[in-house]
């Protein structure tokens, strides 16, 4: 009961982020990325089952985490109706969603375009990957040298 | 695929082509020794440089800026590419401008991202359909290279030795350009309401020059010509601010490459269907490597 009740703060919290993030003025680290509210696979408001007859607090070694998902409530903001789903692992916030940009007009698409916050986590790709090139602000050519594309260039590396 | 380096415009231009040719190509014949297409493109950089550069005291553009050549009287191709530098001037309100603080006229910021398109250009007229071209950190790509993609890292700001992402460029998006306020040139400048936490802009676009103007216009404008680009233009955009902290718009997380064990719940964010969002541009398939 004690997770259930963190949850819906957190609900409360992360939907004030997003009005305040489409208002153009929170600054903040929670990602919040605009998605579809289709095809979310939904746990709605179920709690992880509580063993009573042990131990209330899940230890560390346990296997697998459990993430549920959580819709908040409607929220009207200047660019139209907002809901958020909210992401908990293990009882954290890793993720909140914005559901529904429900007005369709101009200002709300704008919105919806526009540049948001991401975690440096979540664009971190494989490090395995191909690079062919890199893009950075301009070096010039001594700088070429000690550059990343320099040694790409070096080995001739296409991916 | 091959690598070719030469210096131009103060920098290094890295071309990578695919063995295949369209034999169809008006150049074609030529195409069966690149050192053709890659000399054609030399003379791109090279003609540009010359008739553009601040830094030599005999180009056209340091004759007008020095006054002895009325900007009437110059070249059709300098009066053109003025009149596209105040053309980009008027779409980004300003941020970005062909004009120093002093009044003098620089056209630097467009120049090279010309020169990249044109030497494109040269390419395909060889029948070189799957290329990269690489000028400074502003990059060009053609086709995709078979059995692989066009991978591109785009540095950390804070550290230049290592990256901060990685991208998939494509025929759909073949043009990445990144500006950055630490080593802006001369010819980013800042207005003075400007925020400057704005360290590094990557814009991602359909064309080399939309996403090379657009990538200075944001770290000389800051967040509101951010705002501006993310609503009227078709483009992907990461900022890096001064702190670290990034920001992205949905285009560009649908072009980062993802790594294969993907969290879950971030992975929810890249499932399509945007149909009552913006007419975003977003691909219906962002480019996903298995």
């Amino acid at each position: 009961m004690r997770r259930s009740s963190t949850a819906i703060v957190g609900v409360g919290s992360a939907a004030v982020l997003v009005a305040g993030w489409l208002a153009g003025s929170a600054r903040f680290t929670t990602d919040l990325p605009v998605a579809p509210a289709t095809q979310l696979p939904i746990a709605e408001k179920t709690p992880p089952p509580t063993d009573a007859g042990t131990s209330p607090l899940p230890t560390p070694t346990e296997a697998a985490p459990v993430v549920v998902a959580f819709n908040g409530p409607v929220i009207e903001t200047k660019y139209g109706s907002v809901q958020v789903q909210v992401v908990l692992t293990d009882g954290a916030i890793t993720d909140a969603i914005a559901l529904t940009l429900t007005d369709s007009s101009e200002t709300s698409v704008e919105v919806s375009a526009r540049a948001a916050p991401i975690l440096r986590e979540e664009v971190l790709a494989a490090q395995s990957a191909g690079v062919s090139n890199v893009t950075g602000a301009t070096y010039t050519t001594q700088a070429y040298l000690s550059s990343v594309q320099s040694a790409l260039d070096a080995a001739g590396f296409m991916g | 695929m091959s690598v070719n380096t030469f210096e131009s415009m103060g920098t290094v231009i890295s071309i990578r082509l695919a063995p295949d040719v369209d034999t169809e190509a008006p150049d074609a014949a030529r195409a069966i020794a690149p050192a053709h297409a890659l000399a054609d493109i030399r003379r791109v950089f090279d003609d540009l440089d010359r008739r553009f550069s601040l830094y030599d005291p005999a180009s056209e553009l340091s004759l007008i800026a020095d006054g002895s050549l009325p900007l009437s009287g110059s070249s059709p191709e300098m009066r053109g590419a003025y009149a596209d530098a105040l053309g980009w001037r008027e779409r980004t309100n300003g941020a970005f401008t062909p004009h120093r603080p002093d009044g003098v006229l620089d056209l630097s910021g467009l120049v090279k991202s010309v020169a990249i398109e044109r030497a494109g250009r040269v390419l395909e007229r060889h029948g070189h359909r799957v290329f990269s071209i690489n000028a400074g950190g502003d990059i060009l790509t053609g086709g995709v290279p078979r059995e692989s993609a066009w991978i591109t890292g785009i540095t950390d700001a804070g550290d230049r030795t290592g990256l901060l992402t990685q991208v998939t460029l494509s025929p759909g998006w073949p043009a990445v350009a990144t500006s950055g306020s630490a080593e802006r040139g001369n010819h980013i400048w800042l207005r003075p309401d400007t925020d400057r936490s704005f360290r590094q802009a990557t814009v991602i676009a359909e064309s080399i020059v939309t996403a090379d103007v657009l990538a200075t216009a944001i770290i000389a404008g800051g967040q509101t010509t951010l705002d501006h680009v993310t609503d009227r233009f078709p483009v992907a955009v990461l900022v890096q601010l001064a702190g670290g902290a990034l920001l992205a718009n949905p285009a560009f997380r649908a072009l980062i490459v993802r790594r294969p064990d993907g969290r879950q719940s971030l992975d929810l964010t890249t499932e399509p269907s945007h149909d009552d969002a913006a007419p975003s541009p977003v691909p219906e398939s962002p480019e996903r490597p298995a």
